[in-house]
């Protein structure tokens, strides 16, 4: 078991009978618990995305961030024409980046069967999501204007297709790969409880709490343990506190970027809501930093920043 | 006491069938780990005694809870909480006995018997006493929350705290591999008391899953067969590995 699923666990357990208690918890009160944690834990992990790719590189800092920019308006510009592809992209690119850092500590490798397995474990998670809170969803999308392009993706039937066959190859893959000796028994037992709670607290919770609780112990927490370790192991940071000092500069930066674009909305400068302009950044900033990430995983996590 | 009473078991009543099948299971459980006391080690004694009295405190429980539950068709909470109070922290005792070795102190013991008294009466009030009746979800919810920090300590402590740190630490590979063990029956066997808390009458997952309280003493016997048995025969497993009077036999 990993610090970071003990402490989903925990959270779990505690957070589930209080949510169910508190009832129906609005839109907008889940967003008000939710964004602090985001902001403090889930725009820090892509924080140090220059360090990471940079290292042993000959690029400079300036041209990684002007190519960074550049995917960046590139997948703006595909929102504006295509949203729908936008963010069935932003939802695929998602689905294999949840997966890669889930099994991070397992693999020293990267095998296709791996990376089919880190694919289909993002994607039911994410089908799962989305069919357990159809209704909170649709119920977003008929209040907000903006998000009406995107309801022809939330096809319920297919999304429990999808769900069904992701999940299933999901739940064999790993038994598959346990058979072979890629992981252990205990391993996949593990793998299987928290392919399970994540699914009861995806089903039990509302939208946006049910995934921040994934999104920032499972995911953030974990990428940025593993990003220290790893900047600890190369000599690149000496404490947490140089580690924080290094993700600081562009966290700050995202938030103020945010404050930006928010303050053009609020001065009917854009014409956006704030949640699908919050989904717009979101899925501009996960694009470059998959690939990033992806390399980080390919090329520096080695055996001995492994847990 | 009436021996000639005859006590019927409804078909289908799985509740009162797992609190037969608990006793004689528990029961047959005591007997085994007392006899088999005789064959290991004199260090493991105290640890296979333990077993054995875990599993004979609650096997005479059941006795009691069985009946209790064929004549009021209630659910016995009272004489589980009794039980639990004896018999969980009695399996707290074993993980200190199993690291004792590897220098575990008296300190450890004290703080694992202190978290698990802590989750019992927690439960305790928040299932017995709730002065809202089945409607009032806040008390139990408190009351739940509070117990589970008492687990928490205990699942921590067996994955990452001073239980895990010093079954690393021992030179004995059945030990290290024991300890996982007992750590994953606090994981997924102990797990089960929550889900069985959150069932009771007016419980909210009966509420999220449209289940019935009646739920509570399924999950609770079950439960209890797997932690009280399993634990004992991990115990059991590691005594008679270890166990050079064993190995030379």
């Amino acid at each position: 078991m990993t610090r970071e699923i003990f402490i989903f666990i925990a959270c779990l357990l505690l957070l589930l009978p209080v949510v169910f208690y508190a009832g129906d918890i609005s839109t907008s009160h889940q967003l008000v618990i939710c964004i602090p944690f985001i902001l403090m834990l889930g725009i820090p992990h892509g924080a140090i995305d220059n360090v990471l790719y940079l290292r042993g590189k000959e690029i400079k800092n300036s041209r990684f961030i002007a190519v960074y920019l550049v995917f960046v308006f590139l997948n703006v510009a595909l929102w504006l024409f295509v949203p729908n592809i936008a963010y069935l992209l932003f939802l695929f690119l998602s689905a294999y980046h949840f997966g890669q850092s889930q099994f991070s500590h397992y693999f020293s490798e990267q095998l296709t069967g791996y990376k089919i397995l880190y694919l289909l474990w993002g994607v039911a998670i994410l089908s799962a999501l989305v069919y357990f809170n159809i209704t909170e969803i649709q119920q977003i999308i008929s209040q907000e204007s903006d998000f009406a392009v995107l309801a022809k993706s939330h096809h319920l039937k297919t999304v429990l297709a999808v769900f069904l066959v992701a999940s299933s190859a999901t739940l064999v893959l790993l038994a598959v790969l346990s058979f072979n000796k890629r992981i252990s028994v205990s391993a996949l037992l593990m793998e299987y409880i928290v392919f399970a709670l994540v699914l009861i607290s995806f089903y039990l919770m509302p939208l946006i709490i049910g995934f921040t609780l994934y999104f920032i112990i499972l995911h953030s927490l974990k990428v940025l343990r593993e990003e220290y370790k790893f900047l600890i192991g190369e000599s690149e940071v000496k404490s947490v506190f140089t580690f924080v000092k290094l993700v600081a500069p562009f966290t700050l930066f995202s938030f103020a970027g945010i404050a930006f674009l928010f303050a053009l909305i609020y001065f009917d400068l854009l014409n956006l809501s704030y949640g699908y302009c919050l989904l717009i950044i979101i899925s501009s900033i996960t694009l470059p930093h998959v690939f990033v990430m992806n390399k980080f995983y390919n090329y520096f996590i080695s055996a001995k920043y492994r847990d | 006491m009436n021996l000639l009473e005859v006590l019927v078991i409804p078909k289908d009543d799985a509740v009162a069938f797992t609190f037969f099948t608990g006793y004689m299971a528990m029961l047959a459980a005591s007997i085994f780990f007392f006899f088999e006391r005789g064959r290991v080690d004199d260090k493991w004694k105290l640890s296979m005694l333990i077993s054995g009295l875990i599993t004979f405190i609650a096997a005479f429980h059941y006795y009691y809870m069985r009946d209790y539950y064929l004549a009021t068709g209630e659910n016995p909470t009272s004489l589980r909480y009794i039980d639990w109070t004896l018999t969980v922290p009695l399996m707290c005792v074993e993980f200190y006995l199993l690291t004792k070795a590897a220098g575990a102190k008296m300190g450890l013991l004290w703080k694992l018997i202190i978290a698990s008294v802590w989750m019992l009466v927690a439960g305790y009030i928040g299932e017995a006493f709730n002065p809202g009746g089945a409607d009032a979800a806040g008390h139990s919810v408190l009351w739940g929350v509070l117990s589970t920090l008492g687990y928490i300590y205990i699942l921590y402590t067996a994955w990452f705290g001073e239980v895990a740190k010093l079954a690393e630490a021992s030179d004995n590979p059945v030990v290290k591999r024991g300890v996982r063990t007992l750590a994953w029956f606090v994981l997924v066997g102990w797990a089960i008391y929550p889900i069985g808390y959150m069932c009771m009458d007016g419980g909210w997952l009966n509420t999220a899953f449209g289940w019935g309280s009646s739920n509570v003493d399924l999950f609770y016997n079950i439960a209890d067969a797997i932690n009280k048995i399993g634990f004992g025969l991990v115990v059991y497993n590691i005594a008679i590995s270890s166990s050079k009077s064993v190995k030379t036999a």
